[in-house]
């Protein structure tokens, strides 16, 4: 019985040692296929020969006049201008909803085409935070494959917190 | 008000702090059983803090717009019941109502017929609560206040930002976030909170074993029920979430693998684990010090978990922003982790239980191939959301993982587990009964594989779907023909089934989730969607449907929002069978619409139909009509869940070794 177990026990080591290789393999394989950059509308334009067709997570402020929709084909444009992509920068500049603001009231700002092809999202508005993942097109334009929108509440702008606190 | 509620919170906080400091005084003197007096403190706490919560309410009911976060979530049109619920609504409310929870999960741990807190368990239990609750006093306070400077400045602030400063109660609220105002959204938060708050408990009971230094034989036996309930709501509350996403985001997705929806599913990966484990710690007293690191795990995955949501370390739609709370919460996960490690590490010798397995195809071992299987995906939901994090780190510039990470990486290791799942019924303690069980699988084996040739002529020819509907034929099959096997006399069955209610239950839980896989294959494989743009009159067909178009209609009756609906008639095969409205509120005031879908639900899956863009002056619609078959399996899979796993906690842990003794070669009829 004693052995039994024990050889029971080497062959349960080897399987779970099979499976744990297998796993760190299939992590390293997806990992190389998922890499995405989380890049700012500038740092894509900088960069624009290096990251054309690379998987890029895009984040800017949405400009309203821009949307263009059609919905027979599902076919959806519009501009977003630059934001900053670190919190510290964006939370000493009066927090996102004052960023988003103000860029997009700003035309000297870097701005990026989009084009996304789907249903229209509900917030997908002027001075919303547009959040795009895709790739950069030959032409400039960012092809986007997933289309993520966020509107910070203005009533939470209107009440800045405590200077100094 | 303002006063009531900050008063009350904070002496609630004051009372626990007492009793924390009266336990470790206690424990100082070796005393390791809780006095009346901490009791009755305790209760105090939990009693202000009650008064507390209801007193936001309250201000959130009367419209108190003095307060910030009532001016932030309310606003004077929205129904009573949304102004209650409100309270989980926004960032500052929802940590308030979580740390009220886990005073909640503290007060019944302490009043519950086998009272399990010891002075060491209340220690741990107290310092989460204190934490939680000092991070809502101090950082993230819903009792804050709207004040206007003399400088016509308007500031947020606990108390007076500058002398002169009046409290100010002008601005008029802007109203719950229109895509919250859902009853699935409404319920979700609470039954998760609950979930997650129920798991402190056994954390802080495990964590006192261990410095009592006990060899733990005791622990599943008493925490055993507080995980099965942890384990059902988290359950309920992570389906709620899916369902709310399906119903209201309007594209019809059900999960996106978004950091927060995977940080919820990584506790309840590690607790589905444990619920497997204890089993094998109680039948063959193997895998204990497993059990304890998942115990603890679990809990602690909780606390990221909250800090991924509330910290906004990444981007996501549930975030509600970047937050001064991210450091503590960090540093609190951190600390979680490096005690929990420290007392595992000081009693592992302690734990030693053997691990030993009887064979390779006995129940054991299918445990243990679970346990890795769950164990795996959770190092894959963990690894891809401290992905981003870590690199930010160490490379200054953020690179993350896509959604194609997780689908690519989880989907073979869920496959693996239904498969699992599907031959569990065959697995028993010895060898023998193996084998005595596998000759029950012929039948439905046979029957599987003749279903597998008609899907394949005429569902799908994805080998990906085709093997997940082998799968779940096979498992369910499989557990029909065991349990009806002994049907002969109805009234023994019964008797024989009921006494086995723990195993059935957990058959149920399992034949839950090859349903939810059905549902799965159905939405990802079998979906069939199109898109078009229709004036009165005009027909769309998709598949043996067609969509026609009647009108479209303008209604201003709710006070907030104007309803536009499109008049849909659902033909199929020639016939009328339902009509469908879906339509969009247009809030003015905020700017923003929402859609409402509209849907024909049968058990045969669920045609939805989608108001893309309208013209009221030309008269025309788009509509994107989807046809998604299979897919309310996922909801009745998941009821499914939740009734098994009820089922199998009214089985006592006492009674639970005579279920499993060998259950193939006695019990099961030949």
């Amino acid at each position: 019985m004693r052995t039994s177990l024990k050889k029971t026990n080497r062959k349960t080591i080897i399987a779970v040692l099979v499976i744990g290789v297998a796993l760190i393999a299939l992590l390293i394989a997806t990992t190389r296929s998922s890499t995405q950059y989380f890049l700012t509308v500038s740092e894509l334009q900088s960069g624009e020969a290096d990251m054309t067709g690379r998987n890029v997570r895009m984040s800017g402020v949405v400009l309203g006049d821009t949307i263009v929709y059609d919905p027979q084909t599902l076919d959806l444009t519009f501009e977003v201008a630059q934001i900053p992509g670190d919190h510290q920068v964006i939370k000493e500049m009066g927090g996102m909803a004052v960023v988003l603001e103000k860029a997009a009231a700003d035309p000297t700002l870097p701005r990026i085409t989009i084009y996304y092809n789907g249903v229209k999202p509900d917030l997908l508005k002027h001075e919303a935070q547009a959040i795009v993942s895709g790739s950069l097109d030959a032409n400039g334009v960012f092809q986007a494959k997933e289309l993520l929108l966020k509107c910070p509440s203005k009533y939470e702008s209107a009440l800045p917190t405590q200077a100094g606190k | 008000m303002f006063q009531l509620g900050l008063i009350s919170f904070a002496a609630s906080m004051l009372a626990m702090l007492i009793a924390l400091v009266l336990t470790i005084s206690q424990l100082f003197k070796r005393q390791v059983k809780l006095t009346k007096s901490i009791v009755t403190l305790a209760n105090i706490s939990f009693g202000l803090h009650t008064l507390s919560l209801l007193t936001l309410m309250a201000m959130q009911v009367l419209q108190d717009y003095s307060n910030a976060y009532v001016v932030s979530v309310i606003n004077s049109v929205m129904p009573t019941v949304l102004k209650m619920t409100a309270v989980w609504g926004g960032q500052a409310g929802s940590l308030f109502f979580w740390s009220w929870m886990l005073n909640l999960v503290l007060f019944i741990s302490l009043h519950v017929r086998r009272q399990i807190q010891d002075g060491w368990s209340f220690l741990f239990t107290a310092v989460n609560l204190l934490f939680f609750g000092a991070l809502s006093l101090f950082a993230e306070n819903p009792f804050s206040r709207v004040w206007l400077l003399e400088s016509e400045e308007i500031l947020e602030g606990v108390f007076s930002p500058a002398a002169g400063a009046t409290v100010y109660g002008g601005i008029s609220g802007f109203g719950l976030n229109p895509l919250l105002r859902h009853w699935g959204m409404v319920i979700h938060p609470p039954i998760l909170y609950l979930g997650f708050a129920l798991f402190l408990v056994p954390f802080s009971i495990a964590a006192s074993y261990l410095i009592r230094g006990e060899s733990g034989e005791g622990l599943l036996g008493e925490t055993r029920l507080w995980l099965l309930s942890a384990w059902v709501l988290l359950t309920v509350g992570i389906v709620l979430g899916s369902w709310w996403s399906y119903d209201v985001l309007g594209w019809g997705g059900y999960w996106a693998w978004d950091p927060v929806e995977t940080a919820s599913l990584i506790p309840w990966l590690t607790s589905t684990g444990l619920l497997h484990s204890l089993l094998l710690q109680k039948q063959r007293k193997i895998f204990k010090r497993f059990n304890f690191v998942l115990i603890l795990l679990t809990y602690i995955m909780v606390v990221f978990s909250i800090l991924i949501t509330r910290a906004g370390l990444l981007n996501s739609v549930h975030a509600f922003g970047e937050s001064r709370i991210s450091l503590p919460l960090t540093l609190m996960t951190l600390s979680l982790f490096v005690v929990c490690v420290a007392l595992l590490a000081w009693r592992w010798r302690l734990l030693y239980s053997g691990w030993e397995l009887t064979s390779l195809v006995t129940r054991d071992a299918a445990f243990l191939y679970t346990n890795v299987i769950l164990i795996s995906l959770t190092i894959v939901c963990f690894y891809g959301l401290a992905y981003p994090l870590i690199t930010g780190v160490f490379t200054g510039n953020q690179i993350g993982l896509d959604r194609t990470f997780f689908d690519q990486a989880a989907t073979p290791l869920f496959i693996l587990l239904a498969a699992l799942m599907a031959v569990c019924p065959l697995s028993a303690w010895t060898v023998n009964s193996v084998k005595q069980l596998g000759k029950a699988a012929l039948i439905p084996l046979a029957l599987s594989v003749i279903l597998e040739g008609v899907y394949y002529f005429f569902l799908t020819k994805s080998w990906l779907a085709l093997s997940v509907l082998f799968v779940v034929t096979f498992g369910l099959l499989l557990m029909l023909t065991l349990t009806l096997r002994d049907s002969k006399s109805p009234r023994a069955a019964a008797k024989r089934w009921w006494g086995h209610r723990a195993r059935h239950g957990a058959w149920f839980v399992h034949a839950g989730v090859l349903l939810i896989a059905l549902g799965i294959v159905g939405m990802e494989a079998l979906e069939g969607s199109i898109q078009g743009t229709m004036i009165p009159g005009d027909k769309m067909p998709l598949r043996s449907y067609q969509v026609e178009f009647i009108q479209l209609t303008t209604e201003y009756e709710n006070p907030e929002y104007m309803t536009i609906e499109a008049e849909l008639v659902l033909w199929k095969d020639g016939k009328v069978v339902d009509k469908l409205y879906p339509g969009q509120h247009l809030y003015e005031n905020r700017g923003q619409y929402v859609s409402i879908p509209d849907k024909q639900s049968t058990l045969r899956g669920d045609f939805y139909t989608l108001l893309l863009d309208y013209s009221s002056m030309m008269g025309y619609v788009t509509i994107q009509a989807s046809d998604n078959p299979l897919v309310n399996y996922m909801w009745i899979g998941a009821l499914l869940m939740v009734m098994g796993a009820i089922l199998a906690a009214t089985m006592p842990w006492k009674s639970l070794q005579l279920d499993y003794v060998d259950q193939g070669d006695q019990e099961l009829p030949r």
